[in-house]
């Protein structure tokens, strides 16, 4: 039998192995280890890059081949759509994945229990995940955010297609846009959405005939009930297109040709954001749990059913509730602009929004404590819990 | 769980430890079933170190326990003198470890796998990568996903894993699991190899031959319970000892040896004469007994010393704690 030398290790030489703070290289190889998984990662890049990529790519052909057909490709209406429609949503699908991939993955391939032979601190092995992750979800979603706004930007149409008036001016002030209603009072009161706030009453323009053979109609409502009809005169025309251009001034006012440096920004910080906040959700729950699947489901389930649901149904008893959801706080902070996200009418429900308010709104300050709360408990849960679990 | 507290540990923070793992009273429980009952474990340094016992004895979770994967409800415990958990950190810098079947990422590479652990030792760690592959021989596959790999391949590895930290103390459970003969000779040399660089190897294993070949110490675990530990050769010279004999006359001979009182029992069968020898006899019997009959004329042709096995070993401790129990 061989005598060895004992071991001159100090504990004070080895005590930033104690520390939960993770190395660089510990933050690089779990990089490395993420982004080598083939599977995740074109998921990630089809959600975020591809579709929007692809989308944009068939529009700028079909507009090139036709344009009469085909509208520009860019534009502001194509912005939200894709930002709101694709990136927003099912980009927190695909980081809540990522986040989950990197908070269960250890457990369950076995390599926990190499990692903590090493003696390293748990925390040090769990904090390494969160830059790892972010390294590659928070540039995939600028990417995406850079695409669609450059397209956007760049092919976006000359002239405003508004409620399918085609080239209608942008950036009128409320008597400009009632002046140009009134100059085009056919198309004015015949397009323009106008919402009677109630039962209809007077005299209503309605467009219901092929125009250029009966014309257009004026329904009059008599107080007792009676309807009759009579082709309109310019001067009913021109009072409807009045009211209705009125009314959807709002409206009109969030009409850009393309969106603006400052929208693009805040849109693009606000989509990270909630890629963010779905890769630490799916990082704390995994590791909770110890599995990849379920927190995905779970996830998925919360952003597509839950979330929508609880933003435009105010639950008396579940008022409280509906309001510590992490969704109806990012809808909250919406920036100014955008249509709400989940089929809403207008961005930005609450004070910080430009649109019409959810069924719940919440204060700006409200909104940022519940987002903190939701990252710093999922966090704080996962971090104890890889802490303390058996390897 | 009852913790112990640090200051009524009973084992000193000492350095100089000659130990590599000692224990006192370790206990490990799940509900009501007691995995590891009052372990003391005492294994020496630089040497081969058995942990032995039937499947379910325990073997894995004193390893988990040891290696802080998992909590001690009781006792006290330190690794290369080091006091663990309190000092978990520092004992485990010199410390490899497989515990059950070693498992990777199936998607990377073997070096990368090792550049995973290597980042969570000592910035060192990196630069013994290649030099662990080379070591186990798996510098050729390296570059390989380890989802291509063998069971064998995948033990080779583990062990290269082992090897990041330049360990002083290796933990091996069942490392010949999975391998054919070939690989477990191998692993058995590289263990040897290890032993005489002065590391200490504790292998805990079902497979009592592979164990009497590769180490120098046992411990027998059973239930929970260590029922015995120390050198094997000592351990074995306990155990029974028998002379086999071939010659010209069995039954001459049997009657010489029941006069010469030199063997406590004789039997004469079909292959010749079996000569059972009080345990702890010692080698010059067997010379005294081949004299005896030469001198009474008996011709003999073949004369072999049955040492008991650790196996037989074994099997006979825990049948004698099966009937006491």
């Amino acid at each position: 039998m061989t005598t060895t030398a004992n071991l001159v290790v100090e504990p004070s030489t080895e005590s930033h192995r104690r520390s939960p703070i993770p190395t660089g290289s510990m933050i690089m190889t779990r990089f490395m280890e993420l982004r080598k998984r083939r599977g995740l990662m074109i998921a990630i890049l089809a959600v975020n890059i591809g579709v929007p990529t692809i989308f944009l790519a068939v529009r700028l052909i079909a507009h090139a081949v036709a344009p009469h057909t085909y509208g520009p490709a860019g534009g502001s209406s194509i912005y939200d759509a894709l930002i709101t429609g694709i990136i927003y949503i099912f980009g927190f699908i695909v980081a809540a994945t990522l986040g989950c991939t990197a908070g269960a993955i250890d457990l369950t391939e076995g390599m926990f229990r190499h990692l903590v032979v090493t003696g390293r601190s748990r925390l040090a092995i769990y904090f390494a995940r969160i830059p790892a992750g972010l390294m590659i979800i928070v540039p995939v979603v600028a990417a995406g955010v850079i695409i669609v706004s450059t397209v956007c930007v760049a092919a976006a149409p000359s002239k405003l297609n508004y409620d399918g008036i085609n080239n209608v001016p942008v950036g009128l002030s409320r008597q400009g846009f009632v002046t140009w209603a009134d100059q085009h009072y056919r198309e004015a009161a015949c397009d323009l959405n106008f919402n009677f706030k109630g039962p209809p009453s007077g005299n209503v323009v309605q467009c219901g005939g092929p125009r250029g053979n009966s014309g257009p109609q004026v329904i009059k409502l008599a107080p007792g009930g009676g309807i009759s009809s009579s082709p309109a005169t310019k001067a009913e025309m021109v009072a409807q297109a009045t009211k209705s251009a009125n009314q959807d001034y709002r409206d009109y006012s969030t009409q850009f040709l393309k969106p603006s440096l400052k929208l693009i920004i805040k849109t693009g910080l606000w989509v990270e954001l909630w890629a963010i906040i779905g890769f630490l959700i799916g990082l704390g729950l995994s590791s909770l749990i110890g599995q990849r699947t379920v927190p995905v489901v779970l996830l998925i389930v919360y952003e597509i059913i839950l979330t929508p649901l609880f933003s435009h149904v105010a639950i008396s008893h579940l008022i409280p509730a509906q309001r510590g959801m992490v969704g109806l706080a990012m809808a909250n902070i919406e920036p100014n602009g955008l249509p709400a996200v989940f089929g809403g009418q207008g961005g930005g429900g609450g004070p910080g929004g430009g649109g019409l308010p959810h069924a719940l709104t919440e204060s700006t300050l409200l909104a940022w404590i519940v987002i903190s709360a939701w990252i710093v408990i999922w966090t704080g849960l996962g971090a104890w819990r890889m802490a303390t679990r058996d390897a | 769980m009852s913790v112990i507290a640090v200051d009524e540990n009973p084992i000193a923070e000492n350095r100089q430890s000659d130990w590599a793992v000692e224990t006192h009273g370790l206990t490990k429980r799940f509900g009501n079933s007691v995995a590891v009952d009052g372990v003391d474990l005492r294994v020496p340094r630089g040497c081969a170190f058995g942990y032995l016992g039937p499947n379910g004895a325990g073997k894995t979770t004193l390893i988990r326990v040891l290696l802080g994967l998992t909590h001690a409800d009781a006792g006290t415990m330190s690794l290369l003198g080091y006091e663990v958990p309190r000092h978990r950190d520092t004992a485990l810098a010199r410390v490899g470890a497989i515990v059950d079947e070693p498992r990777f990422h199936g998607h990377l590479t073997g070096r990368q796998n090792l550049q995973i652990l290597a980042a969570a030792r000592e910035p060192a760690a990196r630069q013994r990568i290649d030099s662990s592959l080379e070591r186990v021989g798996m510098t050729g596959r390296a570059n390989d996903r380890v989802s291509k790999y063998s069971m064998g391949m995948r033990q080779r590895l583990g062990v290269a894993a082992c090897l990041l930290g330049d360990p002083q103390l290796l933990i091996l459970d069942e490392p010949m699991n999975g391998l054919d003969p070939g690989g477990m000779h191998d692993m058995r040399e590289m263990i040897q190899s290890f032993v005489a660089e002065g590391r200490t190897v504790v292998l805990s294993s079902h497979l009592l031959d592979e164990v009497e070949r590769t180490c120098d110490a046992v411990a027998i675990v059973d239930r929970g319970h260590i029922i015995r530990q120390g050198p094997i050769a000592e351990l074995l010279s306990g155990g029974d000892v028998a002379v086999t004999i071939e010659c010209s006359t069995p039954e001459t001979a049997r009657q010489l040896l029941a006069t010469s009182n030199l063997g406590e029992h004789v039997d004469v069968g079909a292959d010749g004469l079996t000569v059972s020898l009080a345990a702890g006899s010692d080698r010059s019997l067997v010379a005294e007994i081949n004299r005896v009959l030469v001198e009474g004329d008996v011709s003999v042709y073949r004369l072999e010393l049955n040492q008991a096995s650790l196996e037989s070993w074994f099997l006979e401790v825990t049948k004698r704690l099966g009937e006491t129990e």
